[in-house]
């Protein structure tokens, strides 16, 4: 086990995060994301947007970024399902550079029953959508992973999700 | 028939002696950004095409990423309606510099001209009910030309909410729209930083 993985990897995170220039986190919650969303509330270098719909976040999160914010949306990876019209039809054709970081609810070990189907689709939406994605590796460092994810968004003029474990992200 | 309105065109013209520099315009998607093309080209414009419902949400965010200068959103009453949430959350947000002029025609005009699913709403009702203080309903140029300054100058978000003759056969835009290109060109005159890629870097 790596030393990091003695860390509290949402602190490494948000950490990154700071470290990236991220300015502006728009925000759907889920039960795992929502303390870490206080954390960016009250940072004095953040501004968090809670917004109702995560299609809209995405929205914002590309007008934010118009604006020459760096820009995290952080939602559930429903949020990935329900976003499709903006994904495709604004982030992609207008070539958003923006960082995904989603919650991977029903991933091989996230086994809750109503989260399950969910993680069934989501990576063959991504890959639907032309979305560069990655999992969140459990035993490399979560700071060294998030600026890699920052880094293939900005790289790539797209979007790039970064699909997030409980341990990840859950305060 | 009901009464006549202002057109799409009118309105801009109005809003056209109001812009400057400082004022970044966002418009949604079909005629909204086609016939503003043509009244008031200019490289502070970020014009949607297709993307219906997030033009308002994309004004939002570069409203608070950009404090300094006015946003103006022109959205349509469909596309409101598709993400109705967005008022709420513009309401919370509540950015100082964002002005909303809501083209309100009652029907879906980039689609043909259905009828929207409630044409009996009061949408200024509406966002004052999600917490948009300043919001009002404009039916004439007169009324506009009043309205119009004081939204603009509005420490909040202002909405004002325009009654307009529907325009469906699509106008020509004054030239091709590029998305990558409208969107460099936008960050370019507001002086948003041009990412560099890395191994080009000294």
């Amino acid at each position: 086990m790596s030393e990091e993985n003695t860390t509290h990897r949402p602190s490494e995170l948000l950490a990154a995060l700071k470290r990236a220039g991220v300015s502006v986190v728009v925000s759907v919650p889920d039960s795992w994301i929502g303390v870490f969303m206080e954390k960016v509330d009250e940072d004095p270098d953040m501004t968090l947007i809670r917004a109702t719909h995560e299609e809209e976040a995405l929205s914002i999160s590309c007008g934010a970024r118009l604006g020459g914010a760096r820009t995290v949306l952080l939602i559930q990876n429903v949020g990935l399902l329900t976003t499709g019209a903006g994904m495709v039809c604004l982030a992609q054709r207008y070539q958003f550079p923006i960082l995904i970081l989603a919650s991977y609810r029903g991933s091989p070990r996230d086994p809750v029953f109503y989260h399950i189907p969910k993680g069934r689709a989501t990576e063959p939406v991504l890959r639907a959508y032309g979305l560069s994605y990655a999992v969140a590796e459990p035993d490399s460092p979560i700071g060294a992973q998030v600026e890699r994810a920052a880094t293939s968004a900005e790289e790539g003029a797209a979007p790039f999700v970064l699909l997030l474990d409980s341990e990840d992200i859950r305060w | 028939m009901s009464e006549s309105h202002p057109t799409r065109e009118a309105y801009y013209r109005v809003l056209a002696e109001y812009v400057s520099a400082e004022t970044l315009v966002v418009t949604s998607l079909g005629n909204a950004s086609y016939v503003w093309s043509n009244v008031c080209d200019r490289p502070e414009n970020f014009y949607l095409e297709d993307a219906m419902g997030l033009a308002l949400p994309l004004a939002l965010g570069l409203a608070v990423s950009q404090p300094r200068k006015r946003v103006v959103a022109v959205e349509g009453d469909g596309g409101l309606m598709m993400h109705l949430g967005t008022l709420i959350t513009v309401g919370s947000v509540a950015p100082r510099n964002l002005t909303v002029l809501l083209v309100n025609n009652n029907i879906h005009a980039a689609s043909g001209g259905q009828p929207l699913t409630n044409t009996a709403l009061d949408l200024a009702d509406l966002a004052r009910a999600a917490g948009i203080d300043k919001a009002e309903r404009v039916a004439s140029l007169e009324a506009f030309r009043t309205l119009l300054p004081p939204a603009l100058d509005a420490e909040g978000p202002s909405f004002l909410v325009l009654a307009t003759e529907p325009d469906i056969p699509p106008v020509k835009p004054a030239f091709p729209m590029n998305p990558p290109m409208m969107k460099q060109r936008f960050m370019d005159a507001i002086g948003a930083p041009r990412y560099v890629p890395a191994m080009f870097r000294t």
